[in-house]
């Protein structure tokens, strides 16, 4: 936000990310979302918190454009989600999901070029290839390309479906939405995977940010939600429980209301060392 | 999708085409009648006009240029129709033990045939329609026994393997029994052959056949190739492939509708042929990859090879009689389904492959 000083570039500055407003979703009479308005903000891990059945899936279909608000309505860099046709949507916003098994034998390569298939026609140019190599490369997964992507570890799957996604929306990306900004949402992409990969992967997410690029997460181990996260929401019953910037702000109270458990804070006093502890 | 890989692609569907290539000539010279290839070259040239007629060879010209050469051809765009939309449904259903045999495509297709081969001729509604009721109404028969399963087998866009089976028995049941009824009343004896409609036979190939089957596959297999990608992307599932810019929903009607509209047509020609469908994507699959811009083709090729080397062991197995084939291709394929639910239980529904 350094450019407020720069007169006119403030309203650009402000709509720079996603806004839900006023995010309403219903299904089958159940109020699933309730007037929720919440900003991710552009260059920010932004995560998304919340008990079973508070929404956050909900609100990651409608924030990802898989579905349309019931009411409100959502925009990218101040866009409506609506203006964008799927086919440059699919250039610029990629979703990681929890876990993606295929039931038909196929190359890891194949797997992650297929995060290509928004950009190129009929077949993939030499760019195409290069960037899915580089993807692969940088989840560690460049010895496995020719390896058929069943046999591989639900840990190692991942890791393919996250470069996958990374080649979907590779940022230093000449092609025609280069002056584009990326947005990048993960549904609980970690929970099936052992602690070393999960840190991993949230570690590729964040060396994102750099690249203009918005990161919206929903997870599931607090303790990890708060060290990576720049900007909390915390989604309770459909509405906006919480909402703020340094989660180590968000008041136990609220936690133990939310998540229904008793929590303490144990270790260094509101720094970096602190961790959440939680009794039923 | 590598440059080594699409070289790899390139060579086996050469290889498919030569092999399809020799199947033909073998099929075309093999059965009661046998023609060497010199032979078979002649009538052809006669049957062109580009040579004049040997009158004392019109009876070999004719059985080879008006019973042999449609049966072949026949059998083979049949077998290329029956690869093709068991690689496509299998697809779409995300399941490699799909194919229209069992999801009561080709049953709903020869119900729909079979009620204007009964009822047809007399009855109001196909009288208006001419030539075209019998594809028509199979491709009616076919629509709706393969939306029918369907929707009682996908919830939420995930396909159930065990309720797909059992649906696709119950709507085979119906469909069979509803065939089986008409063929029981009918009075014309053609129509009463019931093993016509369960079993499959190329007996009765003509170029008319012929050419409906071809312009129909020929249409419907253009149209699907350029959904080659699109169906490779619906392998991660329906929401990735929305996330990855396609339409998954207009995608599924529209592939359903062409893969209907392959199958009824074939099935209104020659009746129902089980197990082709299931076994030649399998073997694609194992061989060499599940990209279908290579699939589509190869199974075409594929399905087309075994139908007319099928054909040629029915034709030769118990002379001068014939076996119908569908009963060849069930005694090949049931085995091969069998040990693919086998796979399916031990390795759980997905990546049983590796």
């Amino acid at each position: 936000m350094d450019k407020r000083d720069h007169a006119g570039m403030s309203s650009a500055a402000d709509l720079a990310g996603v806004v839900l407003s006023r995010v309403g979703w219903v299904a089958g009479g159940t109020r699933i979302l309730d007037d929720v308005s919440v900003r991710f903000r552009s260059g920010q891990f932004n995560v998304v918190l919340g008990p079973n059945g508070a929404g956050k899936s909900t609100l990651l279909r409608v924030a990802t454009g898989l579905v349309h608000p019931s009411a409100g309505s959502v925009t990218y860099d101040g866009e409506p989600l609506s203006a964008f046709d799927p086919q440059r949507l699919a250039r610029v916003r990629a979703v990681l999901s929890q876990h993606v098994e295929l039931a038909f034998p196929l190359p890891v390569r194949d797997v992650a070029m297929m995060g290509r298939y928004p950009h190129f026609r009929r077949v993939p140019t030499p760019r195409d290839r290069e960037i899915v190599d580089a993807s692969l490369a940088l989840v560690g997964m460049s010895d496995r390309a020719a390896q058929p992507y069943s046999t591989l570890s639900g840990g190692e799957q991942q890791k393919v479906q996250l470069a996958r996604v990374l080649a979907q929306i590779w940022t230093d990306d000449a092609g025609p939405d280069a002056a584009q900004s990326r947005f990048l949402f993960l549904d609980e992409p970690t929970s099936s995977l052992d602690v070393h990969y999960q840190l991993h992967l949230l570690d590729v997410a964040r060396g994102l940010l750099e690249a203009r690029c918005t990161v919206v997460a929903i997870l599931h181990d607090l303790n990890v939600a708060l060290r990576y996260a720049d900007h909390v929401v915390l989604l309770d019953g459909g509405r906006v429980a919480w909402n703020g910037e340094r989660s180590e702000e968000i008041p136990l109270s609220v936690l133990e209301r939310v998540f229904r458990v008793k929590a303490r804070r144990v270790g260094g006093a509101g720094d970096e060392g602190s961790l959440l502890q939680f009794t039923l | 999708m590598t440059r080594v890989a699409r070289r790899g692609y390139a060579g086996a569907l050469l290889l498919l085409v030569a092999l399809l290539a020799v199947a033909l000539v073998i099929s075309a010279g093999a059965g009661a009648f046998t023609f060497t290839p010199a032979k078979m070259w002649s009538y052809l040239a006669q049957g062109a006009g580009w040579s004049p007629s040997v009158e004392r060879d019109a009876l070999g010209r004719n059985v080879f240029l008006q019973l042999r050469l449609p049966r072949v051809l026949l059998s083979a765009l049949t077998g290329a129709v029956l690869g093709v939309s068991g690689t496509i449904m299998q697809g779409l259903f995300r399941n490699p033990i799909v194919e229209p045999g069992l999801a009561g495509t080709s049953a709903g297709a020869a119900l729909g045939a079979s009620l204007v081969f009964v009822l047809g001729g007399t009855s109001a509604f196909a009288a208006p329609l001419g030539s075209l009721a019998v594809p028509l109404m199979a491709f009616a028969g076919a629509f709706a026994a393969t939306m029918l399963v369907y929707r009682v087998s996908a919830t939420f866009g995930k396909v159930n393997v065990f309720t797909l089976l059992l649906a696709g028995i119950a709507v085979n049941a119906v469909c069979g029994a509803g065939t089986g009824f008409l063929s029981y009343v009918a009075r014309d004896p053609q129509a009463r052959n019931i093993t016509f409609w369960n079993l499959g036979t190329f007996t009765t190939a003509d170029w008319r056949g012929v050419i409906v089957v071809a312009v129909t596959f020929t249409v419907c297999f253009a149209l699907t190739l350029r959904d080659a990608r699109a169906l490779n992307a619906l392998m991660l599932g329906e929401d990735e492939a929305a996330l990855l810019g396609m339409d998954p929903q207009r995608l599924i009607i529209r592939l359903l509708v062409l893969n209907t509209l392959m199958v009824a047509t074939a099935t209104a020609m020659v009746g129902v042929i089980a197990f082709v469908g299931l076994v030649v994507p399998h073997v694609l699959r194992m061989l060499k990859s599940s990209d279908y811009a290579f699939l589509l083709p190869a199974s075409a090729l594929l399905g087309a090879l075994a139908m007319v080397v099928v054909d040629v062991a029915a034709r030769l197995i118990i002379p001068p009689a014939e076996l119908p084939v569908g009963i060849i291709t069930a005694v090949i394929g049931a085995p091969v389904f069998l040990w693919i639910l086998m796979l399916q239980q031990r390795r759980g529904s997905a990546g049983y492959y590796g």
